[in-house]
């Protein structure tokens, strides 16, 4: 065992000096209880770092271009918002990386928010509530379902989750009512699919699920 | 309808209900509980001894969930598996990158490490004992101390013993000194792990009339004020002390059930002897550790919980505010010392196992204390770079008499100052 005379007390381990004082110790030395301290890596951050500083270098030089030759007008702008689309997205997917379920999830109220956005600031033809969000919506089901069923995930992991995406299909029916279409199989289509999926759900499902309802609203 | 379909579940504690929400890299709140056989571990001996016991503790086989209004636990089919250690210590077990149960058995050389409950390492280590060495125990096999039912286990003492608080509420503390140093990379933990005879400590503190408690919160008090700068000597020095109230309260729960009351000393005003500072602990001891004083403190934790505004916030919102109270709260605290007291196994065990030692990290200078079979273990986890408190408490234990062994997990070069 060491020893240090400036500290007076033994040491258990192979250091070569007090870990107290710095000072130096005497006597024979013995395994040490505890491994090295690891260098910890940082999953994403080169990577993520990596993307930030293209994403800025990019966007400056489309500035600067569209800066020195503005006859186009703004164009940069959306180079701006579809950059700033794609960080959110990949920023929502990595931060629910954990949960595939709870990832589908937000996706299915990110991606109809930006695509809406989009169809508003360009003009507003409709194309999201027609074509996009009514298709959308059925494949992030189908991702859903298949997710909870690749993963073998238990009902209390994937219910809630499969629930809102189901939930979510009726949504186009908001904008069919109010006879803003022009386009209605899409939307007739996925809330026809939500329905049936709905009362599968319950019916089969249905117990499951109001556990699921209990155990997370439980006050 | 089957298991796999509607999975047990569990609400968390009163203590456990915080925690998740004020938890973070720098404070991951995870406790460590350790134990030093005689011999090298071998892994495939603890594994099949942690299957056994996981069976025994049927609560820890779950995984936290969030709720929409608070966290709670859920049965999980994952296995425990244990694992050579390799991650620095007490590094957070949730949220992590994968879901996981909610504790680690690590082993490393003659150490097997369970990061969570006491009783849970003290059952593994009994089975791992039972494997390892059969011919060294006797016939019939040795009773572990600790045979609470999974029903028992699962009590949330908090909820029997509650009752709405009457009259005035604690407030809040004065604002303690805050130790402000350098802190190590990667929110990495020193631990500096002290060792000495129980029956040393115990004649230095039965010499000053004192308890063990007692005499190390003083040594850690005046260690702390040596370290402090001139300038920030007007604010008192605080410690806070987790007690079990299953001293109080009769209670078998592997769960939570504590309360904390702190012990302080303003040097400012009294004089910094180790005379001075103990009849101070003892006093503020003394004072609070009465049945009446820490039922007054566990439902003044509770009523918080049972605040019907607050259970109706959700839950992301809830994180903030216990986050900020929390913040508050640490603002009232210098550093933590928790005595665990006496691990219990087996007599026939004893001789095969060298030591038990526990610490914890909290975001703040961190001591733990426990004792087994003759030998006195405090563990500081510290997240700071330079261990100047440290260095005076095992200094000052050595300068009363005491053989001290240290251990730590630091390399030299982390700690040149």
């Amino acid at each position: 065992m060491l020893y240090c005379e400036k500290c007076g007390v033994y040491l258990s381990g192979s250091m070569e000096r007090c870990p107290l004082c710095q000072g130096a110790v005497t006597g024979q030395p013995e395994e040490d209880a505890y491994p090295p301290l690891p260098e910890t890596a940082r999953p994403y951050g080169l990577t993520v770092r990596l993307a930030g500083l293209l994403t800025v270098a990019a966007l400056t030089v489309c500035a600067a271009v569209n800066y020195c030759f503005p006859e186009g007008g703004w164009w940069f702008l959306f180079v701006a918002a579809g950059l700033g689309s794609a960080w959110l997205l990949t920023g929502v997917a990595l931060w629910k990386r954990r949960n595939p379920m709870k990832a589908i999830a937000w996706l299915l109220a990110v991606v109809p928010a930006l695509v809406l956005a989009w169809d508003w600031r360009t003009g507003f033809m409709g194309w999201s509530i027609n074509f996009v969000l009514p298709c959308f919506i059925p494949c992030m089901q189908l991702a859903a379902a298949g997710a909870a069923r690749i993963l073998r995930l238990r009902p209390a992991d994937y219910l809630l989750y499969l629930s809102i995406c189901i939930l979510a299909g009726f949504f186009p029916l908001i904008p069919l009512f109010c006879g803003a279409l022009w386009m209605i199989y899409p939307s007739v289509v996925c809330a026809g699919i939500s329905a049936i999926s709905l009362s599968a759900l319950l019916l089969f499902r249905g117990p499951a699920l109001k556990a699921e309802i209990i155990r997370r609203g439980h006050l | 309808m089957s298991n796999r379909s509607i999975p047990p579940w569990w609400t968390l504690d009163n203590a456990a209900k915080i925690f998740p929400s004020t938890g973070s890299a720098h404070d991951s709140k995870v406790f460590r509980f350790v134990c030093e056989l005689r011999e090298p571990v071998e892994p495939q001996l603890l594994q099949r001894a942690l299957d056994r016991t996981v069976e025994r503790f049927p609560i820890y086989r779950s995984v936290m969930k969030r709720g929409w209004f608070w966290y709670y636990l859920e049965d999980s089919p994952l296995p425990a598996q244990v694992r050579r250690e390799e991650l620095p210590p007490c590094c957070p077990i949730y949220p992590s990158v994968r879901r996981s149960l909610l504790f680690r058995v690590l082993y490393y050389r003659r150490r097997i490490s369970r990061t969570g409950a006491l009783n849970f390492l003290c059952a593994l280590v009994y089975e791992y004992l039972l494997l390892r060495c059969p011919e060294e125990l006797p016939q019939p096999v040795p009773v572990l101390p600790y045979d609470a039912s999974p029903a028992q286990q699962q009590a949330d003492s908090f909820q029997k013993y509650y009752e709405k608080p009457k009259g005035r509420s604690m407030g809040r503390s004065p604002a303690a000194y805050q130790i402000r140093r350098e802190r190590l990379p990667r929110n990495h933990l020193a631990i500096l792990e002290g060792r000495m005879p129980l029956d040393q400590v115990l004649a230095c503190a039965r010499a000053r009339g004192v308890t063990l408690t007692e005499l190390m919160t003083a040594i850690f008090l005046r260690a702390i004020h040596a370290g402090m700068r001139v300038r920030d000597r007007k604010k008192p020095v605080v410690i806070t002390i987790p007690v079990n109230l299953r001293s109080y309260f009769p209670s078998e729960s592997a769960r939570n059930f504590f309360a904390t009351i702190n012990a302080g000393y303003d040097f400012s005003r009294g004089e910094d002897s180790l005379e001075a500072v103990l009849k101070e602990v003892r006093r503020s001891f003394r004072e609070n550790l009465t049945a009446e004083r820490m039922r007054e403190r566990m439902n003044a934790l509770c009523a918080l919980e049972h605040s019907v505004p607050l259970r109706l916030v959700p839950l992301p919102l809830k994180d903030v505010i216990l986050r900020i109270a929390n913040k508050i709260a640490a603002q009232g605290v210098t550093a933590s010392f928790s005595n665990v007291g006496k691990v219990s196994m087996p007599r026939e065990m004893e001789k095969l196992i060298h030591l038990f030692s526990v610490f914890a990290c909290a975001g703040m200078l961190q001591a733990c204390a426990c004792s087994f079979g003759g030998v006195y273990v405090v563990s500081f986890a510290s997240p700071y770079r330079a261990c100047e408190t440290e260095r005076v408490f095992f200094r000052e234990l050595a300068r009363l008499g005491i053989e001290v062994v240290l251990t730590t997990n630091l390399p030299p070069e982390t700690e040149v100052r």
